[in-house]
């Protein structure tokens, strides 16, 4: 039974993580930028969420809006004001990483100035756990996890493949200079990257300050993770980054069996080492843009 | 006031040698790995443990502590090998949370959260170095050897070999040149280095735990390659200098509350590295590239 319940953790969990992958991965594919704050983005988007929700008050919904806004502003900033003029000067890797890298850590700090270094959560009925069977407790908070994971990865499939702008997203993934050619604007589509790629990480960072709580550093853990699905999962494929989400959280839950809850991000980093040196294309190997 | 400036200049000697040992594999082979602070810890728990355990002979700990941190650092140089860029900056950023969950757990060795202390002064050939001048003087006369040995290696056909890789790594290879060996050779060399500052820092502080070696250091060194000036002979030691300095300069400023110091310092260096990369890529002491 306790199997079980680790597994059931382990899917709500990783819906949540996969659902942030595929952000993480949906920016890389189609931009190629190596978006490290991404887990900035969902520190930001999960203290804008506790703030208003917990600390003003305010109507949930409303609270989510907010922090749908800030974190979709948040990311079309990064890519106007910084990603934008280092690819337009020396678009290696490694200036775009460490530009990426300096907001992380400038956003971890300001959070940790902020709001302090320690443990917060969102007091919320949702995340009590219920007694489905004996000796197995499951809270909403994992049915809302799955559900609203499997809707966005739907919703986002149907707008890749249905709507003009997400063609436009598959079309610069594939090709830049093409894009051009057919009168697009490259710049207008990687900002429009940005903004879906932000707004994924919002359902992951409320439900998270519900159960598992925030501190200022979750951003680095987020960050990890994200990169180590979308690596796992074969660089480009959105499927992938959302399955290796989904793998990293069971395992990690997994792990708890036999181990201490601090060797969880361990796991992670095995997972990932092992895949770096034995399939370094992942899951789905070269597939681009599922 | 005499012996505050022999501690900064100390830890700048520490520090620069972090600097240089990383740039190393960033500036020169192309590896930007964000695990340096994982050979420094390792240095520095191997330091102290010899030293509480059975001898306080320097060239003994040091000795031990580059083999273990050379021998650990194939950890890194496996990845190194089968991927570059992006997918390696994850991979070394995973090993060194994974490194400081084993700091932090492993309590018979590293002392766990609290860590080790008590460490005795070092002494070589029965004099101990239990002087903070003295120690400076040690530090600097190791930093000045380890100066003049990676500029040697730098120059010499070994260097060139990585700065070849670093460029193209498959004209490296049509070449005839061994990339496996020389990636796994440079990684090797920066680990066991970046493990001789552990050991000063270790038998300078007399007390060590991991809040020295966690990714927060990690990114600490990496700020100091980068705004020194990457792939450069003294961008890292310049990049040393300023960010040491700056949290001390810090307390001058009286309206920041000294609990927020070491915030306001990652604040400061991350905002740096984010105008760097816009304004100038290269760093403060950076050339164009192509002509390092």
């Amino acid at each position: 039974m306790l199997l079980l319940q680790l597994i059931i953790n382990g899917i709500q969990v990783g819906a949540l993580y996969g659902l942030t992958a595929v952000g993480f991965s949906l920016i890389f594919g189609a931009t190629k930028i190596f978006h490290f704050a991404h887990g900035a983005s969902f520190a930001i988007s999960a203290y804008v969420f506790y703030y208003l929700y917990a600390v003003l008050l305010v109507w949930w919904p409303i609270s989510i809006l907010a922090a749908c806004i800030v974190v979709v502003v948040f990311g079309i900033a990064l890519d106007r004001y910084v990603y934008g003029p280092i690819q337009s000067t020396d678009g290696s890797f490694f200036t775009i990483f460490v530009g990426s890298f300096g907001v992380a850590v400038v956003i971890q700090n300001l959070i940790g100035t902020i709001f302090g270094r320690g443990f917060i959560s969102v007091p919320s009925a949702l995340s009590k756990s219920v007694e489905l069977v004996p000796g197995l407790y499951v809270a909403p908070t994992a049915g809302i996890a799955v559900v609203a994971a499997v809707t966005c990865f739907v919703a986002l499939q149907l707008f890749l493949s249905k709507t003009n702008i997400g063609i436009a997203l598959r079309a610069l993934s594939e090709s830049p200079g093409l894009v051009r050619t057919f009168g697009l604007n490259p710049r207008a589509v990687s900002t429009c990257a940005f903004a879906l790629g932000s707004v994924l990480v919002v359902p992951a960072a409320v439900l998270t300050s519900m159960t598992s709580g925030l501190n200022a550093a979750i951003g680095g853990r987020v960050m990890l993770i994200s990169v180590a699905a979308t690596i796992v999962g074969g660089v480009g494929s959105l499927r992938g980054a959302a399955c290796a989400g989904l793998l990293l959280g069971i395992a990690e839950n997994l792990a708890l069996w036999r181990f201490d809850p601090q060797w969880s991000e361990a796991v992670t980093f095995l997972i990932l080492f092992a895949f770096i040196v034995l399939r370094p294309s992942g899951f789905f190997g070269r597939v681009v843009t599922s | 006031m005499f012996a505050y400036l022999v501690n900064l200049a100390t830890l700048v000697c520490i520090n620069a040698i972090l600097a240089i040992t990383l740039n190393f594999i960033m500036g020169y082979a192309g590896i930007f790995s964000l695990a340096h602070a994982v050979f420094f810890g390792v240095g520095a728990y191997v330091a102290a443990f010899i030293a509480l355990q059975w001898t306080d002979s320097l060239l003994l700990q040091l000795l031990a502590a580059m083999i273990v941190a050379g021998l650990i650092s194939a950890a890194l140089a496996l990845p190194a090998l089968r991927v570059r860029g992006d997918y390696f900056v994850a991979a070394s950023l995973g090993f060194q949370v994974l490194a400081a969950t084993v700091f932090s757990e492993w309590k018979s060795v590293t002392g766990g959260i609290g860590g080790l202390v008590g460490v005795p002064p070092a002494s070589i050939g029965g004099h101990a170095f239990g002087d903070p001048v003295e120690f400076l003087g040690l530090a600097a006369v190791t930093l000045a050897l380890v100066v003049v040995l990676t500029t040697a290696i730098v120059r010499s056909s070994l260097g060139r070999s990585l700065k070849a890789i670093r460029d193209s790594e498959s004209a490296a290879l049509a070449f005839g040149k061994n990339v496996a060996l020389i990636k796994t050779l440079s990684v090797f060399y920066s680990a066991s280095i970046c493990a001789v500052a552990g050991v000063l820092y270790a038998d300078y502080l007399g007390f060590i735990n991991v809040e020295s070696f966690t990714i927060d250091a990690s990114t600490l060194f990496m700020a100091m390659v980068i705004v020194g000036g990457i792939g450069t002979v003294w961008g890292p030691i310049v990049g040393a200098v300023l960010l040491t300095l700056l949290p001390a300069a810090l307390t001058y400023l009286p309206f920041l509350p000294r609990t927020e110091i070491g915030s306001v310092q990652q604040m400061i260096y991350g905002f740096a590295m984010v105008l760097l990369m816009i304004f100038k890529p290269d760093g403060l002491m950076g050339v164009k590239r192509g002509e390092a």
